[in-house]
């Protein structure tokens, strides 16, 4: 049988694609091993391309124990032996380990960063046996015909093994974290309770939930202080425009009170007019963070659906490898290309024909580099399907904000009016565009508010319609949205861009954190308080962060994997003892908040009958069927009960009845679309509906 | 020895590590208020107790503030 090229991919999205650019026909075969897919390419040779599910092999314990701790002996295993769900990655290896057996040349295709040199490494080393030593290396940051077969012609001649170094450290260490620290919660809270709750925490979850919860805290423990606003209403050229007084917060009723009683009936002079124009520079191009962020600011997306939806994206060749932390666009990309390839696309033809008439194409580039790939940017490649809304709102607001890195800056004008009402200073700003530069090509997204003043004279005099006294109260601190807390985490420098959504999403699961605005549960605050008593080094984010400096100066070779492990267990070691000594206390520290999160899920709203205890889910003492009832109702004190769906799951609705304001649940039952019950017998919905039957 | 204001076990002041923090602000912002307004120290309590940006720890502190007769000084009547 005739050798041929091994390339392996990431997913099978990619082995297609990678397929189609390398095949000369463009018409590669597409065959099954035990049901597992592949292409055959021709080109100069056969070429083999066999995608993998992204990590088939993982760290796993040498001994299994499920609730044993501390565990500080590894392996890297299959992902089926150490995961129950994973069955099918038994199949997918052993069809990678048969179609790698007649190959004679090997190629790493999949994703160039760390996840992505771990997935092709692990398999061509333990499924292909050993080949990661003659295997050469596929680069490339987009999944267009021409950069895929210019990086099949020019492949790096090995695998990049720092970067795979750096990133099995950062399993490792990760997985030493986070099994010991997580059994050391779960067996805690299972022995003091003998109900079984999966608990974790780790070296990137510790320090995330920590910012969440101390922000939490600061928010309950917020005792607000009053303050004033005085607004004068005043009329200019026959407009009617709100003056601010000078001082914003004013903190004494007294004060307020005489500046208001001084300027009351009296009327205004114009006393200076400032006018500024300034430019503002076009914004940087997207790295993963900042086209998350803006996701969720325009669309509310979370970052997690962002990443996926430009996954999508990059697997169709539309945009750029999108986990990236650069801010840089190199020539290389070809920005001509692009714009010319786009301009085929008739809402951005008349966008691209203005760029491209400019003399130069420069764009305006941030700090951040990533020595593996560029920032995030279309490939000029227009759909081949008809993409989801989402799709094409990611696509187009990528594509918008490569466009605007080459525009010229937006020039703006502001405007601040002083107007002297009887001795007290009134400020009147306003703001205007001059020249909308690269505003006009994100325009859908542009949030600029133009705030238009008439003609004015130093001098000229103004007539208070109204002067106005608001009484303001300090807000609390903002809670975090997905958004922001994975900023923090960015400047923080904790976890990776790879990971970061993941781990929010985690808190989310673990029932740590609930709502858009990310508020901490009492769960989640209570063990962040057992990690702060115990191992506060784990949740402190300066260890966080100067771990995760020692694994980036294994990437750049100066770091040894050994020493970040060693040391990274030399602190963990103690921890894990002292959580062990301590395993009772904390047993019944957690115990009890995870009841109280139980309790609080079963919760539905106040009783509107008693009006003292809550509705809640129950269950029937004789039959163990649930209904809702008062919490009152097993004490004797009030009868109120409802029937429930007994399939499907309940979930309390945070919004009362929009009929009767009564407490409402929705019902999620597999096969039937969700439904909202409200339980007022008398709710004028109902009726409403039964005179329609 | 139970927290003033939940079930949690207290500390010295008779607040849990929670509601410490909270005491200590409800205490701290009134001198802000009393410049502010003028305003008695029960007045004060009962404000904040009503103010919808209180923090739920803060109001419960206040809660038992105003229950036990608790005065700024820390001094029950």
């Amino acid at each position: 049988m005739e050798k041929y090229t091994f390339v392996i991919t990431e997913k099978p999205d990619a082995a297609r694609r990678i397929a189609l650019a390398l095949d000369i026909k463009e018409k590669p075969k597409k065959m099954e091993e035990n049901g597992v897919p592949y292409y055959v390419a021709e080109r100069d040779r056969e070429i083999v391309v066999v995608p993998a599910l992204g990590h088939l092999y993982t760290v796993a314990e040498e001994r299994k124990g499920r609730s044993q701790y501390p565990v500080f002996d590894f392996k890297w295993v299959p992902r089926y032996v150490a995961e129950k769900s994973a069955r099918q990655v038994r199949t997918w290896i052993d069809a990678i380990a048969k179609l790698a057996r007649n190959a004679d040349v090997f190629i790493d295709a999949c994703d160039y960063d760390i996840e992505g040199s771990i997935i092709g490494y692990s398999i061509l080393k333990y499924a292909c046996d050993g080949k990661d030593q003659m295997s050469k290396r596929m680069k490339y940051s987009t999944l267009t015909k021409e950069e895929l077969e210019k990086s099949y012609a020019e492949p790096l001649p090995h695998l990049d093994f720092a970067l795979i170094e750096a990133g099995l450290a950062r399993h490792e260490v990760d997985w030493l974290f986070g099994i010991n620290l997580s059994r050391a919660l779960t067996v805690a809270a299972k022995d003091w309770s003998g109900k079984y709750t999966t608990l974790s925490t780790g070296r990137v979850q510790g320090p995330t939930l920590k910012f969440v919860a101390v922000r939490e805290k600061a928010i309950r423990s917020f005792v607000p202080t009053p303050y004033w606003e005085i607004t004068a209403e005043v009329e200019i050229n026959g407009k009617v425009f709100e003056a601010q007084y000078e001082k914003e917060k004013i903190e004494t009723k007294y004060e307020a009170d005489a500046v208001l009683n001084a300027c009351e009936t009296k009327d205004g002079k114009i006393e200076k007019i400032e006018v500024k124009q300034f430019q503002q520079p076009p914004p940087l191009p997207f790295d993963l963070g900042a086209l998350q962020s803006e996701a969720y600011n325009l669309f509310g997306y979370t970052p997690s659906r962002t990443s996926k939806i430009a996954q999508c994206l990059y697997l169709d060749a539309l945009i750029s490898y999108p986990r990236t932390s650069s801010q840089k666009l190199p020539p290389a990309i070809n920005y001509e290309a692009i714009l010319k390839n786009l301009s085929k696309a008739s809402q951005y033809r008349s966008l691209t024909a203005r760029l491209l008439a400019c003399p130069e194409l420069k764009p305006r580039e941030g700090s951040r580099e990533d020595p593996a790939h560029p920032a995030i940017y279309p490939t000029g490649d227009l759909p081949a399907r008809v993409l989801e809304d989402s799709e094409r709102r990611i696509w187009d607001l990528v594509i918008r904000r490569f466009m605007v890195v080459f525009s010229e800056p937006a020039l703006k004008q502001s405007m601040k009016t002083h107007i002297n009402i009887n001795g007290h200073r009134f400020l009147l700003n306003g703001r205007r565009i001059l020249k909308e530069g690269w505003m006009h090509f994100y325009e859908p997204y542009v949030r600029s508010e133009e705030m238009i003043l008439p003609p004015m004279e130093e001098g000229q005099t103004v007539t208070v319609k109204k002067m106005m006294l608001i009484n303001k109260f300090t807000k609390p601190p903002s809670r975090y949205n997905p958004s922001s807390i994975l900023r923090k985490m960015e400047e923080t420098e904790i976890g990776t861009k790879a990971t970061r959504a993941e781990t929010i999403q985690t808190l989310y699961d673990r029932k740590y954190v609930q709502g858009e605005k990310l508020t901490a549960t009492d769960l989640g605050l209570e063990v962040l308080e057992v990690m702060e008593k115990y191992c506060p080094t784990v949740v402190s984010i300066k260890f966080t962060r100067e771990l995760e400096e020692k694994m980036n100066r294994i990437q750049t070779n100066n770091q040894k994997k050994e020493k970040v492990l060693a040391e990274a267990l030399e602190i963990l070691k103690p921890v894990v003892e002292k959580l062990k000594k301590n395993q009772k206390v904390i047993g019944e520290q957690l115990s009890e908040a995870i009841r109280k999160s139980r309790t609080d899920e079963r919760i539905i709203g106040s009783c509107p009958v008693c009006k003292t205890g809550e509705l809640a889910v129950l269950y029937s003492r004789k039959t163990g069927k649930r209904f809702v009832g008062c919490t009152n109702y097993f004490k004797g004190l009030c009868k109120t009960s409802f029937p429930l769906p007994q399939r499907g799951v309940i979930k309390p609705l945070a919004k009362g009845c929009r009929g009767c304001g009564w407490p409402t649940v929705q019902v999620l039952a597999r096969g039937r679309r969700a439904w909202t019950i409200c339980f007022n017998p008398r709710c004028p919905l109902k009726e409403g509906r039964e005179k329609k039957e | 020895m139970k927290c003033k204001a939940c079930s949690r076990e207290a500390g010295e002041n008779g607040y849990c590590e929670l509601h410490m923090k909270a005491h200590e602000n409800v205490i701290g912002k009134y001198k802000v208020w009393q410049e502010a307004m003028r305003i008695p120290w029960k007045e004060y309590l009962s404000e904040i107790v009503k103010n919808p940006l209180t923090g739920e720890w803060a109001r419960e502190a206040a809660e038992s503030m105003i229950k036990s007769g608790e005065k700024q000084d820390g001094t029950s009547n």
